[in-house]
């Protein structure tokens, strides 16, 4: 391909020069603005609705199929999803598009980070008359998500799941480990030394260890099984701006000491990201993991013999940390009124359907879906329906909830207690001024 | 900066690139310093190879331990035909192909006016601009796009074409480079015509221009290069995903389908194709664009 | 730069009439010149000046992407920035990255340009393998890289294993990851600077090195006594726009560590970028901004007083 460019004449001529470069990019420029105003304009007569969301592997592919079949299931609107990457990038593009002037009609939010947004006018509050013409109603969601829903008495987002933090287990590798109860589950586990044990028997059947959680470099792992524990304690946490962080510093270093204790590479493994964490369950080298109610399609697949559970209540008070993913409707100068409808339209539809979703593991939202006999019969998923009555979403404030900056501050303090490189209370105290910092910063929402 | 500027202009004349003699004996240093340089170019190659391989194997090979450099189920086009069909990859190929032609357009036009007029007419003010526009040099980019966005957000012009293309067609170092050109011009050429009334327009287009088709189809390959490559701002100024250009939305393609190498691979390869195939056509060209006017800055 | 003009002072007539010419042309000259201009200024003024002041304003506010909370703060957000120990991180990330990856982006350049000016054959072949990975875009050599770079499936920990070396967590350990990305950075963009190398190595007449020949001067010392002095501007010239490109890095860290692993490659780019869109405060990001514009113009004026220096 090269040899004829590469004749050894004593380099080009002004002339080809201009062929090559200019002429080319001169055509290029002309050919561009000539045609270059079309844009994407489909040709079709449904109003199309934007809708961004963060849902990649398993759970993208469910959203698609739900999204699929609500377009094909009316001739009105089409919805056309865009997917980012979770966490801070989602956030930010949000916000921006928000800003922007410009954003979808519709977007997925963990509903944590909701207060963070809604109090800065980059987002639009339901209109309940609207959701309830649609079959939608405030009774439709239990009490804590409700709550969760509204900033300053306003409704902001409409929760389609929670997803909590939960236990899943291995049946045959527990029974063999003399951990099953008569009816064929995990027997109740009342506290930490209790876990232990049943974790070390476990190990001990599968040669390698009982449980598995993956945390490395990864913030939001550390915070969810460190705020369940922490919460099972009855203790809370109050961030308010312009004050010192109100955390319980004893319970918090306890339950970082606990952890701790169960990363000694025999009940788990010292240093382990979510992937492996994963694939050692899924491989069945361990008993248990300690993980997003997400990862349930994965273990299914792989034929692990399941089932889960909500986080045993260690503690004495029974607490579960938990988001949701929920509609949102990114601030419009002027909306358009159709394709405000349309949304309200397709959210419903949605909410209804969410049996759909909960196959990928989730726990729904909308209550009738969770009453009926279908969903009962979801297995494993019916065993730990429970946890959505003991959720805790994170600490409202600015800069908490999935994939934020806090848990960021999190992983940077409290990885190297993990590790053991770092004694419990020095990491938490590092953490608590960092949060301290951040509250005495002005507020930008 | 003075220094920035004598030295394209000295290499812009053609017997810079003098071939390198052929027919001296073949020294032993010569024969080491190839095979170093063939290690050298093999290694910088392996990248684009190894991406080309994962591409052309199906998914579940590509993520196979331990991994193969031949597949064992064969090579195929699977990848690249999903990435194609479920991908936005023709749409973000033109966004990049439409904005990069009109940044390279607009950017030529209103810098080779300005460069013909600190270059050639002497007018007040001139010397104060080009201590400005020299000034200017200085400011990274990187420190507008706060002010720049809020300006694009009150301008409306958020994913627009226009907020991703009219913020990127300034380029100070350009103009200097195609001044210093144009410098170099003889002036008895415009002196004639200007006694025959022609008016500076007509001497510009029908005199300067076409002596400086080589420094212009630099300087575009220039702009275009870095326009084409651009993330920072058109990752900043466009959301949505059909007004993305191909290097910020692989961005999101990478995120959105999760662990899928080889379709991971594919879109790289297929965002990169167009630039190096046309690299490929206009080698040399491009090789002396970058070399006149790569010194002048960023 | 103003001989041009010179000589046509001095050529102007002195009669009357052509005084009067004169100063219709150079009336017609103002309007020319600044009708010239004014397409380049008018973007020049819109995106570069008005964003340039208008950030400096801002930087003063407590401007909020969400729109709230934008009153006047005077130095309140610089006061801030200067005890914010992120911003110093990023900083010092910044500056670190600068460092370790200039002397390899010139030392590398130096030699692949040395050994292909020594008359190698199949010239293109080489200028095409270094230079090619220069139009790719970041997106496409981060995502290259972080495949190369995967702790398990990737082809350099492969390699490693072939020769018993352990595999490296390239992008996830805090000590390693900074490296990864100045090798991935190097393979982007050494072709650039390889090109500059070329051209000037080219430039170099060859009776320099025929007359040293005859002095019996062999390869290593004609390059010392003569390629190294006669690039010298070049050189100095490369290390400036290196210094300043690398002080500018965002894409590939963003693309492909996100600035982790725990805030160890987050540069002060990205740091501006996050602490504007994600935490929403523009102002305080304006004024982090023009702290790191601050440090430009002081690492640009002390190279340009060093270049002077030099040429003096």
């Amino acid at each position: 391909m090269h040899q004829p460019l590469d004749n050894s004449s004593p380099g080009p001529s002004r002339r080809q020069l201009l062929k090559g470069g200019g002429l080319a990019l001169a055509g290029l420029g002309a050919a561009g603005l000539l045609s270059g105003c079309g844009g994407t304009a489909t040709a079709s007569a449904k109003d199309q609705l934007r809708f961004w969301h963060l849902l990649s592997g398993g759970d993208g592919i469910k959203m698609q199929a739900m999204i699929d079949s609500a377009n094909q299931s009316q001739g009105v609107w089409h919805v056309n999803p865009t997917v980012l990457a979770w966490g801070a990038p989602y956030y930010t593009k949000l916000a921006m598009a928000s800003a922007g002037g410009r954003p979808p009609e519709l977007a997925i939010m963990h509903a944590a980070r909701v207060p963070g947004y809604a109090p800065g006018g980059l987002m639009d509050a339901w209109d309940l008359g609207l959701l309830a013409e649609n079959g939608v109603t405030a009774e439709d969601f239990a009490p804590r998500i409700w709550e969760n829903s509204q900033v300053d008495g306003k409704v902001f987002s409409i929760a389609l799941d929670s997803h909590p933090f939960i236990l899943m287990y291995n049946t045959e590798i527990a029974d063999k480990a003399g951990a099953l109860g008569a009816n064929g589950e995990l027997e109740e586990i009342t506290g930490p030394d209790q876990f232990r044990e049943v974790a070390t028997e476990m190990a001990k059947v599968t040669g390698k260890h009982g449980l598995s959680y993956g945390y490395l470099n990864d913030g939001a792992q550390m915070w969810r099984m460190f705020y369940t524990l922490y919460l099972q304690h009855g203790a809370s946490m109050e961030l308010v701006p312009g004050h010192k962080a109100k955390v319980d510093r004893d319970v918090a270093v306890d339950v970082l000491e606990f952890i701790g204790s169960l990363l000694d590479d025999t009940i788990a493994t010292a240093s382990g990201d979510g992937g492996t964490a994963i694939a050692e369950f899924a491989g069945q080298n361990s008993g248990m993991i300690t993980s997003g109610v997400w990862e349930l399609p994965t273990m299914i697949n792989a034929g692990v013999p399941l089932d889960a559970m909500p986080i045993p209540t260690l503690f004495g008070t029974p607490a579960a940390y938990a988001d949701s993913h929920a509609f949102v409707l990114p601030h419009q100068n002027s909306p358009d009124e159709k394709k405000r409808r349309d949304s309200y339209a397709f959210v419903a539809q949605l909410l209804k359907g969410s049996l759909n979703w909960a196959q990928a593991g989730h726990i729904p939202a909308f209550q009738p879906v969770v009453r009926s006999a279908a969903y009962k019969e979801l297995m494993p998923q019916a065993h730990y329906a429970g946890a959505a009555d003991i959720i805790n979403y994170d600490p409202r404030a600015w800069f908490t909830g999935s994939g934020s900056d806090f848990q960021g501050f999190f992983a940077e303090n409290i990885q190297n207690v993990f590790l053991g490189r770092t004694a419990a209370k020095n990491g938490w105290d590092s953490f608590v001024r960092r949060l301290d910092t951040l509250l005495s910063k002005p507020n930008p929402v | 900066m003075a220094t920035t500027l004598t030295t394209p202009a000295r290499t812009i004349r053609p017997a810079s690139y003098v071939p390198v003699r052929r027919k001296k004996r073949i020294a032993p240093s010569r024969i080491i310093a190839t095979i170093i340089v063939a290690i050298l170019a093999v290694t910088w190659m392996v990248p684009f190879a190894w991406a080309a391989i994962t591409a052309l194997k199906s998914e579940t090979e590509a993520a196979a331990t331990p991994i193969t450099i031949v597949p064992e189920s064969g090579f195929t086009f699977e990848a690249f035909a999903k990435v194609l069909q479920q991908g936005n990859i023709p749409q973000w190929t033109w966004n990049s192909l439409f904005t990069s032609a009109a940044i390279t357009l607009v950017t030529i036009v209103i810098s080779a006016l300005a460069a013909y007029a600190l270059s050639r007419i002497d007018f007040k003010g001139r010397k104060v601009l080009m201590i400005v526009i020299v000034v200017s040099l200085i400011v990274p980019p990187p420190v507008l796009i706060i002010p720049l966005f809020y300006q694009m957000v009150a301008f409306n012009m958020i994913d627009t074409y226009w907020g991703v293309i009219l913020p990127q067609v300034i380029a100070p170092a350009m103009v200097f480079v195609l001044k210093k050109f144009f410098d170099q011009i003889p002036r008895e050429l415009e002196d004639a015509a200007l006694v025959d009334g022609a008016g500076r327009i007509r001497i510009f287009l029908q005199i300067v221009l076409p002596l400086s088709r080589p420094i212009l189809a630099a300087v575009a390959i220039f702009v275009f290069i870095g326009a084409w490559n651009n993330f920072l701002w058109p990752f900043i100024v466009t959301n949505d995903s059909s007004m993305l250009t191909l290097p910020v939305g692989l961005q999101t393609i990478k995120s959105a389908y999760g662990i899928q190498y080889a379709q991971n691979m594919a879109s790289a390869l297929l965002a990169a194709l167009p630039l190096i195939v046309v690299f490929l056509f206009f080698q040399r060209q491009i090789i002396k664009g970058i070399s006149t006017t790569g010194l002048a800055g960023t | 730069m103003s001989a041009s003009t010179d000589i046509r002072r001095v050529s102007t007539p002195q009669a009357p009439a052509a005084e009067n010419k004169h100063a219709a042309r150079s009336r017609r000259d103002r309007i020319h010149g600044w009708s010239f201009m004014a397409p380049f200024l008018l973007f020049f003024g819109l995106f570069l000046i008005w964003p340039l002041v208008h950030g400096i304003f801002m930087s003063f506010t407590g401007k909020s992407l969400t729109g709230a909370n934008s009153s006047f703060l005077g130095f309140a957000n610089y006061a801030e920035a200067l005890g914010d120990a992120d911003m110093w991180h990023a900083l010092g990330n910044t500056l670190y990255f600068t460092v370790i990856s200039t002397v390899p982006l010139v030392l590398v350049a130096l030699v692949m340009a040395a050994l292909v000016n020594m008359g190698l054959p199949a010239q293109w072949l080489w200028r095409l393998s270094f230079f090619a990975p220069y139009l790719l875009a970041s997106t496409v050599v981060s995502l290259f890289f972080v495949w190369m770079f995967n702790p398990q499936l990737g082809l350099i920990n492969e390699a490693l294993a072939k020769v018993g070396i352990a595999p490296v967590d390239w992008l996830n350990n805090p000590a390693v990851a900074m490296w990864s990305i100045v090798i991935a950075t190097l393979w982007w963009t050494v072709g650039f600077n390889f090109l500059l190398y070329l051209a000037a190595m080219q430039n170099i007449p060859q009776a320099h090195f025929e007359a040293a020949s005859l002095d019996g001067a062999g390869g290593w010392r004609q390059f010392f006594s003569i390629t190294l002095p006669q690039i010298n501007q070049t050189t100095i010239m490369i290390v400036i726009l290196q210094v300043l490109a690398s002080l500018k890095i965002f894409d590939q860290v963003y693309q492909m560590t996100g600035g982790g692993p725990g805030g160890a490659t987050r540069t002060i780019v990205q740091y501006i970028f996050e602490t504007g869109f994600t935490g929403y405060r523009l102002g305080y990001s304006a004024a982090i901004s023009y702290i790191f514009f601050g440090l430009i113009v002081v690492v640009s004026i002390a190279q340009f007083a060093i270049t002077r220096k030099r040429s003096a």
